[in-house]
This record gives structure tokens, sequence and C-alpha cells, in this order.
């Protein structure tokens, strides 16, 4: 069994601002980290390949400093990282994305065919939840997406438990397939101490746009049909009133209906009529 | 520095406006530009001073001493002319059309009236002539279905292929899909397969006139962003939309259009097997479906008081939410927390039992229409964006409200 799992480094999103006035992001003291759903899928990944006797490669595109997000999944269990770094990759949305990822599984199939690709739902920097079905697309694998359970794995097929619109689904595919995982697949484990340090000394492969014999024209900003027109800060919201409670006791409750009753009206108004519906 | 050794004008980039988008590294002809963390940074001896960065930076990061004009980048192959129309992704529950889609079809239509253009729905699925007549009441002229007994069950596969021939065939300028599991996993594929731009996610469309393109906006870095993103040379611009985000038109029974069935065989590969579906237990609800939520704190995470936390929820319509503390102390499932890594809720009231208002718990609720606060502390992040904040205990606050918000229904009713 081979299974890769695609990673992406993130900025801690919740420490990502805009300045309103300038409309610019403020960066500074901003750490990166390996995207939280990708690390459950490089868990599950492991703990599949040791139950079912394999191996779990890593892949991640990014600049050079990427490679701390595949150290990471090194530390927790993968065997092998490959980081895609390439000025041509810069720029790429994710159609561009999915293709540079697809063939570098592709050139890893060539030395052990892949059975498995586990990514993570979505990224928390960029939320679009694309990349994964790109790659099915891209390799006509069968794709899965929102999975929360893996329930078999065997004949050369999967068969998994995912959310859809009002519940979930027990669906099985024939493999190869791509998986798009949610949080409460699995926790991610802490690395031991030997596993940190074998993941700090290991080999990370880099390879660029040659090395995956990608076609230059579908990569980075060439092979984007998207692009960014402008970005802002969402409107901000101003405190509002505040009751006191603590000093006031009931002046403060009675106060707050008032205004509440009065204020609100309309929105009560609907939220009652919901619940008798 | 304005020049370098070689005399040459050359690029500076202000770290304070880059966002890391890399747009720059990719375009410069001669490798000048270098990511030093998550900033782009120019070597000032490899620059040419062309000006191609500056041209390609979304967010005028790069600047030059002397002041120059912005070029329009170049286009790439234009195909656009032959495309016409918005087009709907019908998505269908249980034999029904789902909400999002008509709101869906009201959007498509304030968008269609400023491009001159006809909307379209696209309809797949196994006995749909009802939704197909349904779809018409809000507002398609023209209604593309596929019937057929394979698409009963949704395939990614199966749907991707049957919306991708849909789409070679009727040629549709612009294509919107709800943003649900579905509408989601369906987008990306048939993007792919058609090599097209998708904008996930979209709270806002609109149409520059000028060149007409849509206008995709979305929240972006767990919601602390807000980005515009166009599709600009190829077709159609595909967007999935946030459920609850467009208004739902009002079904007009009067409205004419035409259902056209098209007749499509599928490939015979073989494919993946739906053996079970187990829908949401009635006590596990969707909380980003709730018009109203009483979301539980760390403050507020005990047991005890959880009957009196979902008497006031009933009370409202809604339902009861918390914090990722609350889903780490394991009173309540992961499905009920809101925030970065939990869910995404947007509801008409909000209410916030011992919620500090952690940054990660508020990008998952500041869309909220009207936020309430009960907090010890004054002080607490989420008193300074709350509409109505109580500071005390809530123990004794929430029976209060209970008792207030009774006696008002009782005087209404």
């Amino acid at each position: 069994m081979h299974i890769v799992t695609c990673v992406k480094q993130v900025p801690d999103t919740a420490q990502v601002k805009i300045d309103p006035e300038t409309n610019t992001l403020i960066r500074s003291g901003v750490e990166s980290i390996c995207n939280p759903y990708d690390t459950v899928a490089t868990e599950e990944a492991v703990r599949l390949a040791q139950k079912h006797g394999g191996r779990v490669t890593v892949i991640s595109m990014g600049p050079p400093q990427a490679v701390e997000a595949l150290r990471e999944c090194l530390s927790i269990g993968a065997n092998e990282a490959v980081l895609l770094s390439d000025r041509a990759f810069a720029g790429a949305d994710t159609l561009a994305t999915s293709y540079t990822l697809s063939r570098a599984i592709s050139k890893i199939g060539e030395e052990e065919p892949v059975d498995l690709i586990i990514c993570g739902k979505q990224a928390i920097d960029g939320d679009t939840a694309q990349t994964g079905p790109g790659i099915a697309t891209w390799l006509d694998y069968s794709q899965l997406t929102y999975v929360t359970e893996i329930i078999s794995l065997e004949d050369g097929a999967i068969t998994v438990r995912r959310e859809i619109e009002g519940g979930s689904e027990i669906i099985r595919a024939k493999l190869p397939a791509v998986l798009t995982v949610e949080l409460e697949l699995a926790s991610p484990r802490y690395a031991s101490l030997p596993e940190l340090v074998r993941s700090l000394r290991q080999e990370v492969k880099v390879w660029g746009a040659k090395e995956i014999e990608a076609a230059p024209e579908r990569l980075g900003l060439k092979g984007s049909p998207t692009s960014v027109r402008k970005i802002f800060a969402p409107p901000v919201r101003g405190g509002g009133e505040i009751f006191a409670y603590a000093d006031e006791k009931e002046k403060a409750i009675d106060s707050f209906m008032q205004t509440l009753f009065e204020k609100e009206a309309d929105t009560l108004k609907e939220l009652f009529s919901e619940e008798t519906q | 520095m304005p020049k370098n050794s070689k005399g040459r004008d050359i690029a500076e980039i202000v770290p304070g406006k880059c966002i890391g988008c890399q747009l720059c590294v990719g375009e410069c002809p001669v490798a000048a530009i270098e990511m030093d963390g998550p900033v782009a940074k120019v070597l000032p001896e490899v620059c040419i001073g062309c000006g191609k960065c500056f041209d390609v930076c979304p967010v005028n990061a790069v600047i030059f001493d002397k002041p120059r004009k912005k070029k329009k980048v170049a286009a790439g192959a234009a195909e656009a002319g032959e495309y016409k129309d918005v087009a709907v992704f019908i998505e269908v529950h249980r034999g029904k059309g789902a909400e999002v889609s008509w709101e869906l079809a009201g959007k498509a239509r304030e968008l269609a009236d400023k491009l001159g253009a006809r909307v379209l729905g696209f309809l797949l699925g196994s006995n749909v002539n009802d939704v197909a007549g349904e779809a018409i009441t809000y507002g398609c002229d023209v209604v593309h279905v596929i019937d057929k007994p394979i698409l009963g069950t949704y395939l990614s596969k199966v749907y991707g292929k049957a919306l991708q021939y849909l789409c070679s065939q009727v040629k549709p300028e612009i294509l919107l899909l709800g943003a649900t599991p579905l509408g989601r996993d369906l987008a990306s594929v048939v993007a792919t397969q058609l090599q097209t731009g998708l904008t996930a996610d979209c709270t806002g469309l609109d149409i520059d006139m000028e060149r007409r393109l849509l206008l995709m906006t979305r929240p972006t870095f767990g919601g602390s962003i807000m980005a515009t993103i166009l599709c600009e040379t190829r077709r159609p611009q595909m967007s999935t939309v946030r459920p609850r985000v467009m208004k739902l038109p009002e079904p007009d029974p009067e409205h004419k259009g035409e259902i056209k069935t098209l007749d499509f065989s599928f490939p015979d590969d073989e494919l993946p097997q739906v053996m079970d579906f187990i829908p949401v237990a009635s006590a596990d609800v969707d909380i980003t479906r709730a018009q109203a939520l009483v979301v539980l704190g760390k403050g507020a995470c005990d047991s005890r008081q959880v009957p009196m936390i979902e008497e006031l929820a009933h009370l409202l319509g809604g339902t009861v939410a918390c914090s990722r503390a609350v889903v780490e102390a394991g009173l309540m499932p992961y499905s009920r927390q809101v925030g970065q890594t939990g869910k995404t809720v947007a509801p008409k009231l909000y209410i916030g039992i011992g919620v500090s208002g952690a940054v990660q718990h508020m990008v998952g609720m500041q869309g909220s229409e009207k936020i309430i606060a009960i907090n010890t502390d004054r002080h607490a992040p989420i008193v300074q964006i709350a509409d109505y904040s109580l500071i005390g205990d809530y123990q004794e606050i929430v029976p209060k409200i209970i008792e207030g918000l009774k006696a008002r229904r009782g005087g209404k009713a």
C-alpha cells in the first residue's frame, strides 16, 4: 500500500488581519503552520500504512520554507517527503495547483504505484476545498470528499463514510482513490523525540517543473484562470450597548429587555414565528 | 534605493503592502524577485526595471522611484464571445429543488439583466420534471435537463461528465452552484474538466460592466479578509455561493420558460457504489441552518445548565452550539462547534454565553446579523463586537431573559 498525502503550509489565519486604514495585510508575528486538515490526513495515512503494511509519501507545493510543514509530517510517521518548489509554480490558483500536485503524484507513482491519496478537506487560509477534487479529476481516480471515517480498505477498494447534505453516506470505490478528509477523522499524535530527530535529519527531495515533467503553460500564473482583483477588510462591527447586570441587577435586565423589544422587534417576531412552524 | 550599480531604475516592494501572492516572482523575466519569508523582495543587482512585477501586482505593493502607469496584463486567447447567458446548477434533494438553487436563480436574474442575457437552469437527476417546472417559477428562462436513472444518486464522476456536457453544448458565460457539499465537490470536477476558473464560497457577485466580467467576492483567511476574484479569459466563469447569502425570490407562477431535455450516454466505467445513507439524527442538528444560536463558551461549560440553555434556544426557534473549549471538555459534539476549525455560522441572532471571543471563534460567527454577549468580563473581545452585552453571571441572567421572552410571546399569541 503506497499512500500520498498532500499538505500545505499556511499562515495561522486567526492571526492574519487587515489594517482597515491602509487595506493591507498585517503579517508581522504571524506563524506558519501545517494546515490542520492536512495533519489529520497524514495521521490517517500513517495509521493505514501501519495497519495494512505500506508507506506514506508526503508532498507539498510552496516556497522553500514549506519544508517545515513536511518535516512536521515526517515527525508523525510519514516515510518520505517531497517539496515542489519552483518559480514557475508561483501565483497558482486551484486549477494550476491541482495540476502540479497531480504531476508530482504521477512521478512518484513511477517508482511505486500510488494506491491512495489523502488531502485535507480544505486549507484554512483559502478555504476553497477545490484542490483535492482537482487532483482526482486530473488523474481520473475515484473521488471521495468530506470523509469522516475509513471503514475498510481491501481487495483494491476503499469504503468510507462521508458527509453529505442532510446526513452521511457509506460509499465504496475502487482504488486508486483521492480522499479529502474532515478533522474528526483522526487526532494527530504527538511526535516522539526519536521521530522528531529523524524528521529533522531526513533528506527532503525538492522537485521543480522539470522533475515533474509538467507542461509550462499549465503552471503557476500562466496556468491559472482566476486572478485577484482586490482585497479588503470585511466591514468592522463596533461594540454596542453594555448592560451591567453585576452592578445593577434587575435594572440592567429590564433595560436590556426593553431595548431588545424596541430595537429588535422584527428579528424577534421572525424567530418566534420560526419556532411555531 | 532608486537605481542599482548599473544605473537602472529598479523595482521596490513595500513589505507592509505585499500579500505574498508570488505573482511577481512568476512574472519576473530575470528571476530578480525572491520570497523573503512571507513577502517578496527584489534583488537590486539582478532587476532590469522592466516593470512586469509592477503591472501584475494586485495590491500595488511594487513601486518605482519614477512614477509609472500600469499596463494591462496581456490576456490569453479570448474565447469569451461565443459564451452567453447565466446558468444555475439546480441541486436536487430527495426529489425537491434545494433552496440555495432558487436563491441563485434570483441572483442570476439580476446578473442576467445587467448583461442582457437569459437565466438558464441546469438540472440533473431522475424523475425531475416537477423540479424543472419549479425552476421556471423561480425565474429560469430555459431549463436544460438530463433525466436518467443513473442520476438518481450523486456520484462525482457521473454528475461531472453530465454537467461538463451541458456546458459544452449550451456554453453559458457564467455558471453558479450552491456551496453545499455536493455543489463544491461537483464544481471542482467540472472546472478542472473544462479548464476554467472557479471561485469557491462567494458571498457577493456583481458584473464589471465595462469588461463584461463577473466579480466574485469571497471571504478568505478564515473570514478575516475579503477578496474579489476574476476569471478573465476562460468560460464559463464559475462560482459556488454560500447558502442563505442571496435572497430567496418569491416564486412567480406566471413566469414563462422552456424545458429542454438532452440525451447523454454515460461512459460505463466501474463507478463507486453508495451502500447506505444515514440521515442526521434529530438530536444532531445542522447549526449552520439555525436562525438563532445560543452558543456556550468555556465560561458556561456546565452540564447542569444545559437544559436552561436549551430552553432559551427553543424559545427563539433556534439551537445550541458551542466554542472549541466546550467540545474539548466533552460536553458537546464536534458538529456543534463554531469557529475556524468548526462551522461558520451566520444566524439572525447569536447569543454567546461565557464565550470570550478568541479570534478563531469570531471568524466563524462575525457574519451573524445580531450578536448578544453574556459574560462576566466587560473586556472580553466578544463584547467589543456584540450589539448588546450583559455583564454578569449567566446563571442569574439567562432565567430572567427566558422569563422576559415568555411574557413577550404570551402577550403576542
